[in-house]
């Protein structure tokens, strides 16, 4: 006998009383049809049985392009002052949650962001279990992680409901008059074959310097940038100056930047570090699987499956893995 | 090393306080920062800012000035895109802003006792000035001390009237060469023709106890460190500061990682053994 089970008539009524923490926000199809993270203006919109969003909830707290000074003669250059909204962002899966805590750990280190903070700080997160599809290869799709307040485990026609957060147990308590216990064996953790394998190869640092594929991917990437921008832990940023149209004034924006595109690896003088695709696409997986700066060695995957979902010419760092271990056998 | 308090999220006002012509493209500037401020704002030779020129935008600039004195920053500056082409349009009086300072330096603690070669190439002369400073103000300090120079040609050298008066000092040794020479440089410096590994070949320095640091335009550093090889020089005593265009100086930004390193936070400055297998380092 489990407790805390939600029923799945009775979601209407859950959202009401998460709507006292904040604006709900939560996957749904959009007008485009495609399936994004959006305010949810009627609760019958969202949705809790879905494979991917095209971009993950690093939005929320990384926005693509977002102020983060303002300039005029008399004050100088100044933080903005409006606040971050409170937002309660519904049904994000383990691996979007493991993407922030790894957002986390850049942002809120040594000299926390004070955007990100901010912004983190209003976010309240509700996890749900997911059902993985060939395009994922995370290592756990049901584990309840540690960076949201509630977690939303699917059970037949409902959801088991485990706090995480202490903001997270006062939900709970809270919900209780919905809830109750309920007969149901818990999903099974299954991690893909493929994991085992990428860990090992991040803590080796093997940068796969032989294989043939880095020019194979090199002659095929359009440098669209599209599998950084649906990247969950893709966080590299562009700094702009706007300045007004009175000449004086200014704001100061933080934008999502991409190192695949040609000028990211520029510098004075018009000199490019990273001219080549090759070479972008060899930086890009240096960041993701090996890190650098304070994530160095740390493993940036989260398995979501994005990138290989939308690539457009069908680039699929896995490969690498996947070549690595018919090596190994050989 | 990380700056401390705020003045590395919010550019700080500083006034400049005096600027001159070095060569055609590239000025001197001094700049002020703000009595509350200027306590707080301590830096290593080695160091940069994030300099703004507000509605323009912002830049990495090296440290050039000596450090310690009270509030004041240094900066020599190469016209070279939108924000220094605003800069240079600002007058003596006009306001800037400044983050920082950032990076990590030259280890000039660890150097105490050692015969210390600078090696600039064109604008690389900016964070070699500092050091270069530093240690003639600590020379008791270190060992022997030479300066090579080059530039592209006479007219492209910067700083000469400093240069000359430093070259009539007997605890320092200077080298100036010149890529191409169509005309002799001004202030009376002695000058050669030719490329500063080709320098660094004719000259005989101590190689004993001597550590290197380097500093200029990316193709200089193979072809320095290929000739210091061939003298037996140690990659553990070569010192490289390390151009890239940093956004953030805060190690978040990702556009100047090195290998599994930030030029941003673990440099500009590295030691050769850090990062001579690392791909795309030099």
């Amino acid at each position: 006998m489990t407790k805390n089970f939600l029923n799945g008539d009775d979601i209407p009524r859950f959202l009401e009383i998460l709507a006292g923490y904040g604006a709900l926000h939560g996957p749904l199809l959009t007008e485009d049809g495609v399936i994004a993270f959006r305010p949810l203006r009627d609760p019958a919109h969202l949705l809790l049985d879905y494979q991917r969003t095209l971009l993950p909830p690093k939005k929320y707290l990384l926005p693509p392009r977002e102020t983060i000074l303002t300039y005029a003669p008399a004050t100088g250059y100044r933080p903005p002052d409006t606040p971050a909204p409170q937002i309660v962002l519904i049904g994000v899966h383990p691996c979007d949650l493991t993407g922030i805590a790894y957002l986390d750990r850049v942002f809120l280190g040594e000299d926390p962001d004070p955007s990100y903070r901010a912004r983190r700080d209003a976010l309240t997160l509700i996890g749900l279990s997911c059902d993985p599809d060939d395009s994922c290869f995370c290592d756990g799709p049901v584990t309840t992680p540690t960076e949201c307040d509630l977690f939303m485990e699917r059970a037949g026609t409902g959801y088991f409901l485990a706090p995480v957060t202490t903001r997270g147990r006062e939900m709970l308590e809270k919900l209780s008059p919905l809830l109750g216990g309920r007969e149901t064996t818990h999903l099974t953790p299954r991690a893909h074959p493929l994991v085992p394998e990428i860990r090992r190869v991040a803590a080796r640092g093997e940068t796969f310097d032989a294989s043939h594929l880095w020019d194979d991917f090199a002659a095929r990437c359009l440098s669209c940038g599209a599998c950084s921008l649906c990247c969950p832990t893709c966080y590299c940023f562009d700094v702009l100056e706007c300045g007004a149209l009175d000449g004086t004034t200014a704001t100061r924006l933080r934008e999502w930047d991409n190192c695949l595109f040609r000028a990211h690896g520029e510098v004075a003088g018009g000199f490019n570090f990273r001219k080549a695709r090759r070479e972008r696409f060899r930086y890009r997986y240096r960041h993701k699987y090996l890190g650098f700066g304070p994530t160095r060695g740390e493993l940036a995957c989260v398995g979501c499956g994005r990138c290989r979902a939308v690539c457009p010419v069908g680039i699929d760092l896995l490969e690498l893995f996947t070549e690595g271990c018919h090596e190994a056998r050989r | 090393m990380k700056p401390a308090g705020d003045l590395h999220t919010i550019p700080v006002p500083a006034a400049i306080i005096d600027r001159r012509p070095l060569s055609d493209d590239t000025t001197f500037f001094r700049l002020r920062l703000d009595d509350d401020v200027a306590p707080r704002f301590s830096f290593l030779p080695g160091q940069f800012i994030q300099l703004s020129v507000p509605a323009g935008g912002e830049v990495p600039i090296s440290l050039a000035g000596i450090p310690g004195r009270h509030g004041i920053l240094e900066l020599c500056i190469r016209r070279a895109g939108h924000v220094t082409a605003l800069l240079h349009d600002q007058p003596a009086g006009a306001m800037v802003g400044v983050r920082g300072p950032f990076g990590n330096g030259f280890p000039v603690e660890e150097w105490q006792g050692k015969n210390i070669l600078l090696l600039a190439g064109g604008l690389g002369l900016a964070p070699l000035r500092s050091l270069l400073y530093y240690l003639l103000r600590m020379r008791h300090d270190y060992g022997e001390i030479t300066l090579m120079y080059g530039a592209r040609n006479p007219t492209a050298i910067l700083f000469k009237e400093e240069l000359a008066e430093l070259s009539g000092r007997r605890d320092f040794h200077l080298f100036l060469t010149v890529d191409f020479a169509t005309e002799e440089p001004a202030g009376g410096l002695t000058c050669r023709t030719g490329l500063l590994p080709t320098l660094l070949r004719g000259v005989n320095f101590t190689l004993e106890n001597t550590v290197a640091a380097i500093c200029g335009p990316p193709a200089l550093y193979r072809c320095l460190i290929a000739e210091l090889d061939t003298f037996g020089f140690s990659a553990e005593a070569i010192f490289l500061s390390l151009e890239r265009r940093m956004k953030c100086g805060m190690g978040r930004c990702c556009h100047c990682a090195v290998g599994e390193l930030f030029c941003c936070t673990d440099g500009p400055v590295f030691r050769l053994t850090e990062v001579r297998e690392i791909e795309g380092a030099l």
